[in-house]
């Protein structure tokens, strides 16, 4: 076994564990399950990432969970999450109101290739919660709208309150230059848009084959989009794909979100799909 | 590295001179079985062991390893590693360790395992009692391990005591050393060769061999349904194995439920839940949702993807998962010589 142990480059020898405070400036509860929180570390550092990156999100004596970041970088020095109420980690991060503290490790992972997507069309499709780690790449295309080509956005919902960011979809509407597209699988009285899943959205909308697509959203949903890209002739390495896995440490070390040999948490959560299609384990 | 010799006589004396200096770790007996305990006097050391139930990684990596500790609205970081002599350490237990310095420092390097890691001596020591499921010899590959300080063999009348690094040179302080005799030192190298001789599993093929083999068996569902049968999914074979490193982390109060600790726990892949993840309104999805998925994923790593990046299996075969699975299915030597002769 050929291994060299002894060696180590790093000079840091600091704790990967160890969590930052983050005040909560703001905070909203969009729907009855999810609330948003804009944060600033209490040291005042800005948080520097890219797009699609994560953060491990705490509160102390309850743990801590992966939650992507919801804003983008070129925006302050403050950062922005949206949490969905699901178990007993993000239960007690949703009690938490403007001056309390999170406790914050990151950015973890790697983002949207924000290079390889300039100069090119662009699809974003997001299903569910998937819109808000894909809203960092949204407001980040937006900000900089004339370094990308066209820019096309799919957004679905089970339902029309299960819709975020209802500020942010008025904008995407009306803003000349974004082609935004919403359904929700099942609607109510009021509502008067596309009803169906994402993929319905696909009948409408011609794609180039040159264009770079994002996917987030549930499990299920990558499948069906992907046979629409195929037909459209979309190729794999054009494609980018946010996984989700369970994480622990979110640095590749306690194995918790491998994907056959890659981690989520590490190589991911963004993959090309051209990385992970013959990865048995990803979709 | 000059080698040394010290008198049968002199090595109590030894040994309890280091229990005075640090804290040292060794074989201790455990009822009828083996453990790596502090050792509090020469008399308890029990160097004649065949292998002990848990592998000397939990000295780095200790079962449950308090990461931080807060109170009210500060977080502190819990490095505090104990200058330690880890004493008698078998080859293939060092190995082990080689292993996981590797994986933990790669990347994003763990100082919650560096720390103690560096501030720990290595005495290895000649086996002379091998386990009954042990296999190591077939294991080594050709290669030394190499993540220890110095090297003890028991010979006829005393010990002879290779020294690896300053550190291990530094212990002879402790003893009453003196050169060792060509004599002494062929004596040693029969003794571990005899060792080597004793173990009678063997795995007949290259790693290289084995990592695209195992590589290629992934979508051999009707292989792993057998293979993974009985698998009861409990997880004893990924916590015995020394090249196991995979955790969970937990926070846990203190009684006045202001202040506690963050806290990682050993965890296993091979339990069920270990993929799962919550999904709103109280649903779950696994993404190793079977035992036959979870068995795959544990011959993945050993045998294909650690083992891509180790250059050699992410095994050590000392055989401690074969003992302590029920089902005696976990044996890595049966299941990847299986795999390797499937057709
Ligand atoms: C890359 C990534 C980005 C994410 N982004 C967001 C986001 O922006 N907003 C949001 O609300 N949620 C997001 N999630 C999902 C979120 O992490 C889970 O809802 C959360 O972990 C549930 O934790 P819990 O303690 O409340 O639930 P419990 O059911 O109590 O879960 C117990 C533990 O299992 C693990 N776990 C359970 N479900 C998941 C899961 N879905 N993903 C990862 N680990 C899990 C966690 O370690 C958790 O602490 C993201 C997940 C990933 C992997
Ligand atoms: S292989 Fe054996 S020890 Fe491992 S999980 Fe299955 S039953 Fe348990
Ligand atoms: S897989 Fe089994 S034999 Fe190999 S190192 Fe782990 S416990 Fe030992
Ligand atoms: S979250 Fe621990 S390895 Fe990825």
């Amino acid at each position: 076994m050929a291994i060299d142990t002894h060696e180590c480059e790093c000079e840091k020898r600091e704790s990967l564990f160890v969590p930052r405070e983050a005040r909560i400036l703001h905070t909203h509860a969009p729907t009855s399950t999810e609330k948003h929180f804009t944060l600033q570390f209490v040291d005042g550092s800005p948080l520097k990432f890219q797009p699609g990156q994560i953060l491990e999100v705490g509160v102390m004596g309850y743990g801590e969970i992966p939650i992507g970041i919801a804003s983008s970088p070129t925006r302050t020095n403050t950062f922005e999450i949206v949490v969905r109420t699901v178990g007993r980690v993000s239960t007690a991060i949703n009690s938490k109101s403007i001056g309390d503290s999170l406790w914050v490790r990151g950015p973890l992972g790697h983002g949207f290739d924000v290079e390889a997507l300039r100069g090119n069309d662009v699809l974003i499709v997001a299903g569910g919660i998937g819109i808000c780690p894909t809203r960092s790449l949204i407001q980040y295309i937006a900000d900089q709208r004339d370094d990308f080509g066209r820019f096309v956005l799919f957004y679905g919902a089970r339902d029309p309150l299960q819709l975020l960011f209802p500020e942010d979809r008025g904008v995407w509407r009306a803003t000349h230059g974004i082609e935004y597209h919403e359904t929700v699988d099942r609607a109510d009285v009021s509502w008067t848009g596309n009803v169906g899943v994402i993929t319905t959205l696909f009948r409408n909308t011609q794609l180039s084959a040159e264009t770079r697509v994002i996917i987030c959203g549930p499990p299920v949903m990558f499948e069906f989009v992907i046979r629409e890209l195929d037909q459209a002739g979309i190729k794999r390495e054009n494609i980018y794909v946010d996984l989700e896995r369970r994480m622990k440490c979110g640095v590749g070390k306690c194995g918790h979100c491998q994907i056959n040999d890659k981690y989520c948490c590490i190589d991911g959560p963004v993959f090309t799909y051209a990385e992970i299609h013959e990865l048995e384990e990803a979709i | 590295m000059p080698v040394f010799f010290t008198e049968a006589a002199d090595f109590g004396p030894f040994v309890d001179s280091l229990v005075r200096a640090s804290r040292v770790v060794g074989p201790i007996a455990k009822r009828q079985k083996f453990v790596f305990g502090e050792v509090h006097s020469a008399q308890e050391l029990r160097l004649d062991y065949d292998v002990t139930l848990l592998p000397p990684k939990k000295v780095f990596f200790p079962p449950k390893q308090a990461i931080a500790s807060f109170d009210a609205d500060r977080v502190d970081g819990e490095i505090v590693p104990i200058e330690t002599v880890l004493l008698g350490v078998h080859p293939y237990d060092v190995r082990g360790i080689d292993m996981t310095d590797f994986l933990y420092r790669e990347g994003n390097a763990d100082w919650n395992y560096l720390a103690q890691r560096e501030a720990t001596t290595i005495v290895a020591s000649c086996v002379q009692n091998v386990a009954p499921r042990a296999f190591w010899a077939s294991m080594a590959d050709g290669n030394q391990p190499q993540g220890h300080d110095a090297f003890l063999t028991q010979i006829e009348g005393g010990y002879v005591y290779e020294t690896r690094t300053p550190a291990g040179e530094a212990l002879l302080a402790h003893g009453n050393f003196r050169e060792a005799t060509a004599d002494h030192i062929a004596a040693a190298g029969r003794a571990n060769a005899d060792a080597l001789a004793q173990c009678q599993s063997q795995l007949p093929y290259s790693s290289a061999q084995i990592a695209a083999t195992v590589r290629e068996s992934f979508g051999d569902n009707a292989m792993w349904d057998v293979l993974a049968k009985d698998c009861f999914s409990c997880g004893s074979c990924n916590i015995v194995c020394p090249t196991c490193y995979c955790f969970d982390m937990r926070d846990t109060w203190n009684l006045d439920q202001k202040s506690g600790n963050r806290t990682r726990y050993w965890d296993a892949c091979m339990t069920r839940e270990f993929a799962a993840i919550s999904m709103p309104g109280g649903g779950h999805e696994n993404f190793r949702e079977t035992h036959q998925e979870r068995f795959r994923h544990r011959f993945m790593r050993k045998g294909a993807y650690l083992n891509e990046k180790l250059g050699g299996l992410a095994c050590t075969g000392c055989g401690r998962c074969s003992a302590a699975c029920t089902a005696d299915i976990a044996d890595p030597v049966k299941v990847i010589n299986a795999i390797m002769e499937w057709s």
